[in-house]
């Protein structure tokens, strides 16, 4: 009774498991404590996961979506996942709830993923007369024998639909650390000051709170990049930080429910963001679209692309120009796919 | 003796397993006094700000039967929240219960992080002889002592509910029950839903001794609703 009660009030919709809401699972200290021992091993695999050719003169694209609530049907993360292969863009962030409340929507995730990575590879990759896989645009920039060598560019942040049917253990299988930053080589300045990078911050909010140990490894400045780069012996800059966070800081109106950060933990979050000199910090969880800036921090929250909760076309998807000269400007990108009946 | 006997028990459990924060019991006006004055020593653990404590203050005067005024301060120390508040309202007897209608103007200081939050609330209170329920809607606004005097956040109106039940009837001389809502003394919030133990035990027919113990989580049941802050508060009512 109280798992229909609590499915109901939690989701109300016949794909979702109750029993999945009730037995929920790990909670943020441990995923946070599990995704921060997978970064460190794994820090380089991070920055490898990006093909930097496209990034041209410090110029690239990105691509934000946001709630997709993968059930049975993939079609809206295949149209996301197209639409960026297409642009060409750098990578895709995803803003958490990514699947569903039940496990066997992983699978279903697992597979749009795979098949991307096809499309991805066969755009972008070649095997040369050995069977090595370069980059088709730079015959020296051999990746390896192995196919798994080349990582698919897709960022997410968990979200808490993707934690209610003890789904961490879903999510980390496939995404493995919820708690993470890397940087994108965008130049270097020619006054010989270093390297310019821009910052790519991944957060752990799907619980509505960083919980302690978080927020203790923010304080200790593990988020914080870089800023001496022993191999060049170089000094490296940021031009910008971008922030990916499930749970939203701005609720779009009041007949908007979903929960947002206690207070104590939203001014923390918004000094940091400051403290981080972010550009952009990308939100989804409240299914609506909200645009505002503070302090020269721009704070975006994304729709859901769900083909569930937006069930009509619409502009669900966010692409992020940086430019050369350093500036910034997005578009919200239209989604075309509609459920089949 | 038997009575004082079993209120001291009552109070050293309820101080030993609960902790405290401002249970003080919402009363009619009594016709005979004319001021209410109390006050609370809080502390707990906050995921953010880490250990706390800090102290209250409130009071009430009684301008008529059925209408009154007040006000409250709060300091928390390591969390470096400092607030107050100025109140209001008004009593509507009914043959079921009371209803209390009721206003609040209330600043909130968040010295660790600079930010400065200015909240009105409009609520309703329903109060049977073991049941009361609160619905009313708060209108927040925060920034930041970095953002400037012209920018600030004003939250779209943000729902108030919380309901409480009592073990006792509400005219005992001591009482204990469970509560939950989405707002505490000093702040009103989303989703993030308080439960607890509440308690109060008069002393004399001047003198009450009240408690709470707070669990604060962050974020809804479809988020886990993990631990974010819990705290106890104890405290004394003097009317005269």
């Amino acid at each position: 009774m109280a798992a229909l009660a609590a499915g109901a009030l939690c989701t109300s919709c016949d794909k979702v498991s109750p029993q999945g809401v009730l037995m929920a699972g790990t909670a943020v200290e441990d995923r946070v404590k599990m995704s921060h021992l997978y970064y460190k091993e794994y820090l380089n695999d991070y920055e490898m996961n990006l093909d930097t050719k496209n990034v041209q003169d410090g110029e690239y694209t990105f691509l934000v979506g946001a709630d997709s609530h993968i059930t049975d049907d993939p079609g809206r993360l295949d149209e996301m996942l197209k639409i960026g292969l297409d642009g060409d863009d750098l990578l895709y962030a995803h803003l958490g709830d990514i699947a569903d409340t039940k496990p066997e929507y992983y699978i279903v995730l697992d597979s749009a993923l795979q098949k991307a990575k096809e499309r991805f590879v066969r755009k972008n990759y070649v095997q040369n007369e050995y069977g090595r896989w370069r980059h088709k645009n730079n015959p020296y920039d051999i990746i390896g024998w192995d196919y798994n060598e080349i990582h698919f560019p897709f960022f997410p942040v968990v979200g808490n639909h993707d934690l209610t049917h003890n789904g961490w253990a879903m999510w980390c299988s496939l995404f493995h650390s919820s708690f993470y930053e890397f940087d994108v080589c965008v130049g270097t300045y020619d006054d010989g000051r270093g390297t310019v990078y821009d910052h790519f911050i991944f957060l752990d909010t799907a619980s509505g709170t960083l919980g302690k140990t978080q927020i203790d490894l923010i304080n200790q400045g593990v988020l914080d990049g870089n800023y001496f780069n022993e191999e060049t012996g170089g000094f490296q800059f940021y031009r910008h930080t971008f922030v990916f966070s499930h749970t939203n800081i701005f609720r779009p109106s009041s007949m908007q429910f979903a929960s947002t950060f206690s207070r104590e933990e939203t001014f923390f979050l918004l000094n940091q963001f400051e403290e981080w000199n972010a550009s952009i910090v990308f939100c989804g969880h409240v299914h609506a679209w909200d645009e505002r800036e503070y302090n020269k921090v721009n704070y975006l929250t994304l729709d859901s692309m769900s083909e569930r909760n937006s069930p009509k076309p619409g502009d669900y998807l966010l692409r992020v120009h940086v430019h050369k000269d350093g500036s910034l400007t997005w578009e919200r990108v239209h989604m075309d796919y509609v459920a089949q009946k | 003796m038997k009575k004082t006997i079993l209120t001291l028990m009552m109070l050293a459990v309820a101080v030993v397993t609960a902790g405290a924060q401002s249970y003080r019991g919402v009363h009619q006006y009594d016709g005979e006094h004319k001021n209410e004055v109390s006050g609370y020593f809080t502390g707990g653990d906050n995921v953010v700000s880490g250990k706390f404590f800090g102290f209250e203050a409130s009071y009430r005067r009684h301008l008529a039967d059925r209408w009154y005024v007040g006000g409250d301060t709060q300091m928390q120390f390591w969390k470096q929240l400092y607030s107050f508040d100025a109140t209001g309202g008004y009593c509507l007897p009914v043959k079921f219960g009371h209803l209390y209608f009721d206003g609040k103007l209330m600043i909130n200081r968040y010295q660790r992080w600079g930010f400065t939050e200015t909240v009105f609330n409009l609520s309703a209170t329903w109060e049977s002889a073991y049941f009361d329920m609160r619905i009313g809607e708060s209108l927040i606004h925060f920034r930041s002592s970095k953002w400037g005097e012209k920018y600030g956040y004003t939250e779209p109106l943000t729902l108030t509910f919380g309901m409480g039940v009592n073990i006792r009837h509400r005219t005992n001389p001591w009482n204990i029950g469970l509560y939950a809502r989405n707002y505490d003394d000093y702040y009103y919030e989303n989703w993030n839903i308080n439960w607890g133990i509440r308690w109060y035990a008069n002393i004399n027919r001047q003198m009450r001794l009240f408690g709470e113990f707070n669990v604060r989580p962050a974020g809804s049941i479809s988020q886990l609703a993990s631990r974010y802050e819990g705290s106890m508060r104890i405290g004394m009512k003097y009317k005269w």
